[in-house]
């Protein structure tokens, strides 16, 4: 009877965590989709709110700017977070393992440190040299330095799973430094390489505190507009916004796991 | 596939592997090679013999190029190839993990190393079905390699090194992670497959057994030293030293006290041997010893005492006491009466059986 109650408590659990987890987001993908401009009464679906958010240019510009900052620096994090991965895994016997931890230091550091951290640094160079004003220069230096640790780990951890052999085999079998990157290498962490990119990409949209720190007057993200906007109270313009990251993020995540998941199993061949 | 390298086979003979004074060791402490000199002959079934940790499997990765030696020189065909990168030798390697690539299907695993080498598409494509005609996996070819057994994947780490036609095929313990039926059923088509081809394969064991039915020639090797090199009927039945003696499972090794001629002092009693020996110890082979009254020699008579027996069907393993001395003997079951333990039991040694052994590391 006591197991029982046990299983009762912990199923109960469980929907109240999805209860917490969810509820609040429906909440704003359903009002994003309210004809009236109120946060309490659901009258009838429209996308009126949705078209106004189309017609904004600031929220146009905003999200455009958050696009480019995602695209560069996930791409440039993947490619340099690659080499770092690789750069441990190949030296991980040689008493360097302890360099793992200064990848892990910056993953669990406060944004907020990073953010006044960057934005001295930055503001600091910008004085000294005229390079670097605020804006997405910087900004994009920024995330790719805080993608990076993400990237290494990923990457480093598919090297560790990979039969330390198979760098023997491919050289064994007359693939040059250069082949073996490109035929051997690339491919077998390619699963990795893909989840790298959609979690930095994430990550990037979702970053507010180190985007704002490093942002100009021209530069402002998706976030950065959203927080400069609620100081007016949260509009059904918002919720709209909101609920397209929701999908975004949604989409990518699916990506990522459909990419990462071992693919099925392929029908063997013949007779 | 067959007639194509036989062709070829007879206007390239294979070459053989000369190594001259290799050292290597990984640490102050760890000596893996310790002055290794041998010469592998074109077309050999050579066998690399030893207990872990003996520099088997360095020396194998110094043929390949996967590890470099501290000193010495490698020549493969006559060229010196020390310091001549792993993928520029022609030499391949059948790992002991098979190292197949998991993020390609079986045709493309056993393609690699004619891709990397450049060879054309539809030639490629040619010899890679080929070869798996000749190595009967056919069938499998679009499959995954999670979707292998564990013989399979051995197949096809095989095709994947032989289609690539190198002079020399590294073979680093390819069976040892296969079951018993599996294991001696390849055993026999690898040595068939070698005698087919003619090329020269280097196989690395640590099986004893393995080695004798495989190898044309076999060294053993210890403490990264050469301790024996010879045939297998050699190396077996005149064992250079008491580590080869123990290694190659013979346990019957007695101290020699005193000699005088052929005549040779030892705890079991005084022995006749036939030649003058000079070891420090006097091995009988526990297949030597004849049991029973009907033994067919004039010497080394002794009376034995069974203490245990064990049926092994088509021979029978016996514990003797002689004296203080426990001997073992292996007697092949031809349908005569099976000695019961406590049974006292005369036994005789042949002279021309018994040999001598100098004491080994």
């Amino acid at each position: 009877m006591k197991r029982g109650a046990l299983k009762r408590a912990l199923g109960i659990y469980w929907w109240v965590l999805l209860f917490f987890l969810y509820l609040p987001l429906a909440v704003v993908v359903l009002f994003s989709f309210n004809s009236i401009n109120s946060a309490a009464i659901f009258e009838s679906f429209s996308l009126r709110w949705y078209y106004r958010l189309l017609a904004n240019d600031q929220i146009m510009s905003a999200l455009w700017h958050s696009i480019v900052l995602a695209m560069s620096s996930s791409v440039i994090a993947v490619l340099l977070g690659t080499l770092i991965g690789y750069g441990l895994y190949r030296h991980r016997r040689r008493g360097l393992g302890w360099l793992i931890v200064l990848i892990y230091l910056p993953i669990v550091m406060p944004d907020i440190v990073f953010g006044i951290a960057d934005m001295t640094f930055f503001v600091r160079i910008n004085a000294l040299t005229g390079w670097l004003a605020p804006g997405l220069g910087p900004m994009i230096l920024s995330h790719v330095t805080f993608e990076i640790p993400f990237v290494a780990l990923i990457v480093y951890s598919r090297f560790v799973g990979l039969d330390p052999t198979l760098f023997d085999a491919a050289k064994d079998l007359y693939a040059s430094p250069v082949k073996r990157a490109w035929h051997f290498i690339v491919p077998a962490i390619k699963p990795a390489l893909i989840s790298a990119f959609f979690l930095s990409f994430t990550l990037s949209i979702d970053d507010f505190v180190i985007s704002f720190f490093t942002s100009g007057p021209e530069s402002s993200t998706l976030p950065i507009y959203i927080w400069g906007a609620i100081r007016k109270g949260v509009t059904p313009e918002i919720n709209a916004i909101a609920t397209l990251m929701i999908a975004a993020v949604i989409v990518a995540a699916i990506i990522s796991l459909l990419v990462t998941r071992r693919r099925p199993q392929t029908p063997p061949e013949g007779r | 596939m067959t007639n194509a390298l036989a062709t070829d086979d007879a206007g390239r003979p294979a070459p053989s592997i000369t190594l001259e004074g290799l050292e290597k060791s990984f640490s102050r402490d760890v000596i893996a090679l310790d002055g290794v000199d041998l010469t592998i002959r074109a077309g050999e079934f050579f066998t690399l013999l030893g207990p872990s940790g003996c520099g088997k499997t360095t020396l194998l990765r110094i043929l390949a190029g996967l590890d470099t030696a501290n000193k010495g020189v490698v020549r493969i065909g006559g060229h010196d190839v020390t310091e001549v990168p792993p993928h520029k030798r022609s030499v391949n390697t059948v790992f002991q993990s098979y190292a197949l690539f998991p993020h390609l299907n079986v045709e493309d695993n056993i393609a690699f190393g004619l891709k990397m080498q450049g060879v054309e598409k539809d030639d490629r494509q040619r010899r890679v079905r080929e070869m798996a005609e000749f190595i009967k996996l056919t069938p499998l070819l679009g499959r995954r390699i999670d979707q292998l057994s564990g013989g399979q994947r051995q197949r096809i780490a095989l095709a994947r090194a032989l289609v690539c036609e190198p002079n020399v095929l590294l073979l680093d313990e390819p069976l040892s992670a296969l079951d018993a039926g599996l294991r001696g059923q390849l055993q026999v088509e690898l040595q068939r497959i070698q005698r087919r081809l003619g090329m020269t394969f280097v196989f690395v064991t640590h099986d004893q057994q393995e080695a004798m039915v495989m190898s044309d020639r076999i060294a053993v090797l210890n403490n990264g030293k050469i301790q024996h090199l010879g045939t297998p009927r050699e190396i077996f039945e005149r064992p250079a030293n008491t580590f080869v003696a123990r290694f190659m499972g013979h346990d019957n090794l007695f101290d020699i006290t005193s000699r005088e001629g052929d005549l040779l002092d030892t705890p079991l009693g005084r022995l006749t041997v036939d030649t003058r020996t000079h070891g420090d110890k006097v091995l009988i082979r526990p297949e030597t010893i004849e049991l029973g009254e009907d033994a067919e020699t004039d010497a080394n008579y002794f009376t034995a005492v069974v203490r245990e027996s064990f049926y092994r069907g088509s021979y029978i393993e016996y514990r003797l006491d002689v004296g203080e001395v426990s001997l073992r003997a292996l007697s092949s079951n031809q349908g005569q009466k099976l000695h019961k333990n406590g049974e006292r039991v005369p036994i005789s040694i042949c002279p021309e059986d018994i040999v001598t052994v100098t004491d080994g590391e």
